[in-house]
């Protein structure tokens, strides 16, 4: 069965902060719903469905926090369901919102969510009890030690070192500065990331993304709705996932599916969603990518999975301007996830960057010419990938 | 409008209550995977795509759908899950089948008994801002919910212990013994005007249900699917202050689109049975009247004739329902699985002989706020076989 | 205007069931101070720690295969940054491949000076060999034994 298409209407993102001590939880969702509405000049009597992005309910701090936010997105008596991939969230729920399209169980659908991660204390508490209590979770795991294990991992494989870290910082703060949304907007330089103190080695406090409020929506429609309403709309032409196995043991040592070296399932999953769009050469057809890594590192790693570089061949390119905005094809222009990292929404942040520069509205970041883009979000612990590409 | 393609479920496996102590909760999850598999003729190689629903607050595990990914078998496959609710991962398989992009879904949704108090679990879910210093359970939501109904049809009162017995009996018949179903010590305790004894305390389960497009249907031969044939879902607001706990608006939402796909026009005399998710039995009639079964006027002479009975018209919850069983996150996804067993003929001890048209109803949240409607038929569309 | 805060805790206790193999497996640690894996029957691989079943194969796993206690590093970081209700840093961990284990198995690395981050680094690189320590009083869990530097 060829997929219907599924059109992109409205994007709403909030202005990225530490923290929004003026906005409830719910006020942040409502806030950038707003924004989605009323780009796409409509009211919420058109939404037909609402996919509510939320990541682990602790980070908020209310159990079903999705329930909270009903009301934030007008979902009253409307078809209403969460989803929650870990960081992929956001993008798994603009998977949904795209399946509800594609399924024809409705023609407007939106998807939208919000995060304080601020505000649960310190995520890495709340993300140590992602591990399962028998046998990963009793070592003091985190999402940063689980990547500096991957990176350390990279670097033994393809011979990254801490400066080709920095590179990456270096380019996405760059990026950033330019994005009004993002939350990190100061540029460095690699000797200040270099400086910068180690919080689990090789990653230094630059290394890393910060924790960031804000919301996100998106509205998706129908073809026949876009075209009998005469709207603009990019379109979502390739839609993938795919897991890796629960324990970071098991993609080491002898005959392992993934190598949490690199990003297995990641590479699978846009494989898939190529197929879908129809992408057979990624490095001539992709114009811009927005895609998650919200430590330093594991932006070669992601690269080389969404197939614009070889394997250990993005730290040389990295370095040579490939991925930055005037480069080939540039990655992370909004300064990504190492930039702003609202947890549930950032992988939805990714599919509506590369929705703003296909459309050529991304503003001080637009990347010259995008019309094809890709997104990727990655979740639990380097677990689940949703990749999605985009095009005008 | 219509989905763009049918889907049915084509097998499906139920462990609950399940023992704690043997089996870690990956452990269940793999075999109730394997088991519905198993049933459904089909390897872990067939399934396309993979929807699962848990509670991290029930599960004490932060991202608790992880634990899917190698259990299930969901390693290098295709991950989606929905932790509002266990039919809501239902809802978003068939979805995904429908839009043509998979041919075959898993759907796995459990519900342990881990946590020190299940009770303290749930008022997590109270809003930090407004609610959380009230003692607001679901326990203590559902007692909210019967006053509200009591209020506007005492009758409500007089009808509830029928609707227990009725449950309880059809559970035992179904082979639910209910004395040796491990419960839990701090599940919550009823509150006025729940009667103790009107709910089943609360237990362990995890239910997996295959389900199919209509192309892999045919060119595998399968045979007696429980096919799609209409789904409705919507939710309630989330502050109870905001609602009309006495009413489902909801659910007639939900149940208005399933029988308009479904071409249901008069769901009285429609079906062949009803699987419907009543944790207390005001909320079985709160179902009824949303469901269009039987409305407010009718409850006393449905109730009080043998109507709603394994041998009336119209079967309510042969399996017993949540009345005899409630493992708590899955107990919505389990009639929607109990419905499907019944179309495939396959229900056993309770089965309705010549099933052809069967209503599921789940119900998830505070005091159900999040409403499923599924219809299922044993032909794939058009009248009754 | 005055905008308020309020602080919230959670605070359940969860009581796992670790189901027969974990068990099993912990009790040899506990009593005997020796490690064991399961062997996946299709696969021939040894998963260590032992689970009931293999997520490749989806296979039950058939039989017990005692590892280590000499094994290599797979991976490592060394954390220099508090975490609430986590160790004081700085602590280093990872995971190691036991000697007739096919999969890494998660522990702290003792008897490393951390004082100096690159120096401490280079002792625990990929691929050192490392052999399994035990605490003299165990409980039963992944922390009655570390990993220290041959």
């Amino acid at each position: 069965m060829s997929a219907p298409r599924v059109g992109i209407i409205g994007i709403g993102q909030s202005a990225f902060k530490p923290r929004r001590d003026d906005a409830s939880y719910p006020d942040l969702v409502r806030e950038a719903v707003n924004l989605a509405l009323s780009e796409a000049s409509l009211d919420l009597d058109a939404i037909e469905a609402i996919v509510y992005s939320l990541s682990p309910d602790a980070m908020v701090g209310i159990g079903n926090a999705e329930r909270l936010g009903v009301d934030a997105v007008g979902g009253r008596n409307k078809r209403f369901l969460r989803i929650n991939t870990g960081g992929a969230t956001g993008i798994s729920s603009v998977a949904a919102a795209y399946y509800h399209v594609a399924a024809g169980a409705c023609d407007v659908v939106m998807t939208a969510g919000a995060d304080k991660v601020g505000e649960c204390g310190d995520s890495q508490t709340v993300l140590n009890k992602i591990w399962d209590p028998i046998y990963e979770r009793p070592l003091p795991q985190g999402t940063i030690t689980m990547l500096a294990m991957s990176g350390i991992r990279y670097a033994d494989k393809y011979g990254m070192t801490q400066e080709d870290m920095a590179n990456v910082v270096v380019k996405n703060r760059k990026h950033a500065s330019l994005n009004p949304n993002a939350h990190l907007r100061k540029e460095v330089t690699v000797e200040e990331v270099m400086a910068s103190r180690y919080i689990s080695w090789p990653i230094k406090l630059m290394d890393c993304c910060p924790q960031s409020s804000g919301g996100g929506a998106m509205i998706l429609a129908s073809e026949r709705y876009i075209k009998e309403n005469r709207l603009d709309a990019v379109w979502i032409t390739g839609v993938g996932h795919c897991s890796e196995t629960y324990y970071i043991g098991d993609r080491m040592g002898t005959g392992y599916t993934a190598d949490h070296a690199d990003a297995y399932a990641l590479r699978n999953s846009f494989e898939r969603a190529y197929r879908m769009a129809g992408v057979t050469d990624p490095q001539r057809q992709v114009d811009v990518a927005e895609l998650y890594a919200p430590f330093s590192n594991t932006e070669y790693h992601s690269i080389e999975a969404a197939g614009l570089a070889g394997l250990g061949e993005s730290v040389a390119q990295v370095n040579e301007g490939r991925f930055s905005i005037g480069g080939e094809i540039p990655v992370n222009p909004s300064g990504g996830t190492l930039c702003t990292n609202a947890i549930a929404v950032t992988a939805m942040i990714r599919v509506a960057e590369v929705a703003l520069q296909v459309s050529g509205r991304a503003g001080g970041h637009q990347v010259k010419g995008a019309k094809l883009g890709i997104a990727s979000g990655n979740g639990g612990d380097h677990q689940f990938f949703g990749t999605m590409v985009v095009e005008a | 409008m219509g989905l763009n393609r049918k889907t049915a479920v084509i097998g499906s496996a139920v462990l609950a209550p399940f023992s704690g102590d043997d089996r870690s909760l990956e452990e269940i999850l793999y075999e109730v995977s394997q088991q519905a598999l198993k049933d459904a003729g089909l390897t872990m190689d067939d399934i396309d795509g993979i929807v699962v629903g848990s509670n991290d607050q029930f599960d004490g595990r932060a991202i608790s759908i992880m634990a899917a990914s190698g259990s299930v078998g969901g390693v290098d496959r295709d991950i989606l899950s929905t932790p509002s609710a266990g039919e809501h991962a239902f809802v978003m398989g068939v979805l995904r089948v429908a839009s043509g992009q998979y041919d075959t879904h898993l759907i796995v949704s459990w519900s342990p008994l881990e946590a020190s108090s299940l009770s303290e679990a749930q008022r997590l879910g109270a809003d930090p801002y407004f609610h959380r210093r009230l003692p607001l359970d679901e326990s203590s939501a559902y007692a909210l919910q019967a006053a509200a109904l009591g209020a506007r049809s005492p009758v409500a009162h007089e009808l509830a212990e029928p609707i227990c017995r009725r449950g309880r009996e059809n559970g035992a018949a179904a082979g639910i013994d209910s004395s040796a179903i491990p419960t839990h010590p701090a599940a919550g305790h009823a509150h006025w005007p729940v009667k103790e004894g009107m709910m089943a305390a609360a237990t362990s389960g995890a239910v997996a249900l295959v389900i199919a497009s209509e192309d892999h249907v045919r060119e595998r031969g399968i045979e007696c699917p429980a096919w799609v044939r209409g789904m409705g879902w919507a939710t309630e607001a989330a502050f109870l202050g905001d609602r009309d706990l006495a009413a489902a608006e909801a659910l007639e939402e939900a149940s208005r689109r399933a029988y308009e796909e479904a071409g249901i026009d008069d769901p009285r005399s429609s079906f062949d049975l009803v699987e419907l998710t009543g944790i207390t039995p005001f909320q079985e009639l709160i179902a009824y009247d949303a469901l269009g079964i039987s409305r407010r006027d009718d409850w006393k002479a449905d109730i009080q004739s043998p109507r709603f009975t394994m041998s009336g018209e119209l079967p309510v919850n042969p399996s017993g329902g949540a009345m005899a069983l409630n493992p708590v996150f899955c107990t919505g996804l389990m009639r929607i699985e109990e419905a499907a067993r019944q179309i495939r003929g396959k229900a056993g001890k309770h089965q309705i002989d010549g099933a052809n048209l069967a209503l599921a109803h789940a119900a998830s949240g505070v005091a159900m706020m999040y409403q499923t409607v599924i219809v299922f038929g044993t032909n794939a569309e058009g009248g009754r076989a | 205007m005055e905008l308020l805060k309020r602080q919230e805790n959670w605070n359940i206790t969860y009581t796992h069931a670790l189901g027969e193999i974990a068990s099993w497996f912990f009790v040899q640690i506990r009593d005997n101070a020796k490690i064991y894996g399961r062997r996946c029957a299709k696969s021939g691989r040894v998963l260590v720690p032992p689970r009931a079943f293999s997520d490749q194969t989806l296979e039950p796993t058939t039989e017990w295969v005692e590892v280590g206690p000499g094994g290599k590093i797979e991976t490592f970081t060394i954390v220099y940054e508090p975490f609430h209700n986590l160790p004081e840093p700085p602590y280093a961990f990872g995971f190691v491949q036991l000697d007739g284990a096919d999969t890494a198995i998660g522990g702290f690395f003792k008897g490393v000076d951390l004082a100096d981050p690159a120096k401490a680094a280079e002792k625990l690189a990929v691929g050192t060999r490392v052999e399994a320590k035990f605490a003299e009083k165990r409980i039963g869990d992944l922390t009655d034994f570390w990993f220290e530097i041959v």
